[in-house]
């Protein structure tokens, strides 16, 4: 039995998944997750470090960070990478202005070795907005069909209205579920 | 989280495991904590009961790590059950107030005084949110313990890791309540204050902070 074979069966035992939320500043990451959690979600300032929650879905302990986007504190992401399962990359879908640069940041991403083994669900957010890119065109921007590095899903969503937040998660878990606690 | 999750965890930090989980069963009383000069997340989490003092002084947070407010909600009504937050300290003027008696401790003991409902929850949300100071904050950790007298009803153990400096964070964990029987809870009601919670928080595995709590269920009879 190799390492990999050890350490996976221990986490497939907790069957603890680590998801980071990370995006530009104001995509929506902290509303995402307040609304996925049931949480008021009109109050909501910028994120000026992370927010973390912790709870169980599908029989799985998701630990979910988000992290603030504002560019002063995108090198601070680094420090977040360590044993991230997912990522899940937030995008305000009204923001044509900004597209390039998240682009870059999103694929600068990828190149991080410490986040080589997670599966990328990208969220086309505020899709409920006048003007908002539809998820193919964001598809498009970001140039995602060049990834061949990372499981890849993009997913219109509104994290305002909570519509198909819980399918983007639901996606994520099941490729992390069947990439890591397969059943040998 | 339970006290078998607060033990794998230290588990998984590999490097004579064995070793580590003998240790941890092996009980350790506050008096033998005081003497020594640092204290551990091990050290901590093989305390069978709550402590009677604080293990570290105001001082060790030498980070300026502060709790700037605490959220409960209960999961399946979606309703906020409790909500404190401290208020923002005006430029200039004194944080705890004036005069020289001040408790040193006022800051880090809370007392919670609840309904006889509150132990009949299923699932809670307890949300709090900290601010650090102007220095970056590595592998940051909290282990929190429950008691009713001398049994553990909770232990949480969460490592945050690395925290921005000047940076505003929150966590918040959702989970099943403690399942008890109506012996357990008449107990617990009868008994107010005789429940108890220390929280420990450590900065690189060297304990920072120590807060503590107790809690009434007698409320509103």
């Amino acid at each position: 039995m190799g390492l990999l074979t050890i350490l996976n069966k221990m986490k497939q035992k907790e069957k603890e998944v680590r998801l980071l939320m990370l995006g530009l500043d104001n995509a929506g990451k902290t509303t995402i997750l307040k609304k996925f959690n049931g949480e008021d979600i009109d109050t909501i300032s910028p994120t000026l470090g992370f927010n973390i929650k912790t709870l169980e879905h599908k029989g799985f302990k998701l630990n979910i960070w988000d992290v603030g986007g504002q560019k002063s504190l995108r090198s601070y992401w680094r420090n977040y990478f360590e044993s991230t399962d997912g990522l899940i990359w937030v995008v305000d879908s009204a923001d044509r202005m900004r597209l390039a640069d998240c682009k870059q940041e999103l694929h600068n991403l990828l190149l991080e070795e410490r986040l080589a083994g997670a599966t990328l669900l990208v969220f086309a957010n505020k899709q409920d907005l006048p003007g908002a890119l539809s998820a193919q065109e964001i598809r498009k921007g970001l140039n995602l069909d060049e990834i061949t590095t990372h499981h890849w899903l993009i997913q219109a969503c509104s994290a305002v209205t909570g519509e198909s937040l819980l399918e983007g998660i639901d996606w994520i878990i099941d490729d992390i579920a069947s990439r890591i606690f397969t059943m040998d | 989280m339970s006290v078998a999750s607060a033990e794998r965890k230290t588990k998984k930090k590999g490097g004579g495991m064995s070793g580590l989980l003998r240790k941890e069963k092996e009980p350790v009383s506050e008096e033998e904590l005081m003497k020594k000069d640092a204290i551990t997340p091990d050290d901590v989490l093989r305390l069978k009961c709550s402590t009677e003092g604080y293990l570290c002084p105001p001082e060790a947070n030498i980070y300026g790590i502060d709790f700037t407010r605490f959220k409960l909600r209960d999961m399946d009504s979606q309703t906020v059950l409790f909500e404190v937050a401290k208020p923002p300290v005006i430029e200039g003027s004194e944080e705890y107030g004036d005069g020289d008696d001040v408790d040193p401790n006022a800051g880090r003991f809370v007392r919670y005084q609840f309904t006889p409902q509150f132990l009949k929850l299923k699932t809670v949300g307890a949300t709090v949110e900290f601010v650090v100071g102007d220095q970056p904050v590595n592998k940051f950790r909290m282990i929190e313990k429950h008691f009713f007298k001398d049994k553990l009803l909770k232990c949480f153990d969460f490592e945050f890791g690395f925290c921005i400096p000047h940076s505003r964070n929150t966590v918040e964990h959702i989970y099943e309540f403690p399942q008890l029987d109506s012996a357990e809870i008449q107990e617990m009601v009868d008994r107010p204050y005789e429940t108890r919670s220390d929280s420990f928080y450590f900065v690189e595995d060297k304990l920072i902070m120590h807060n503590k709590a107790d809690y009434a269920y007698n409320g509103g009879t």
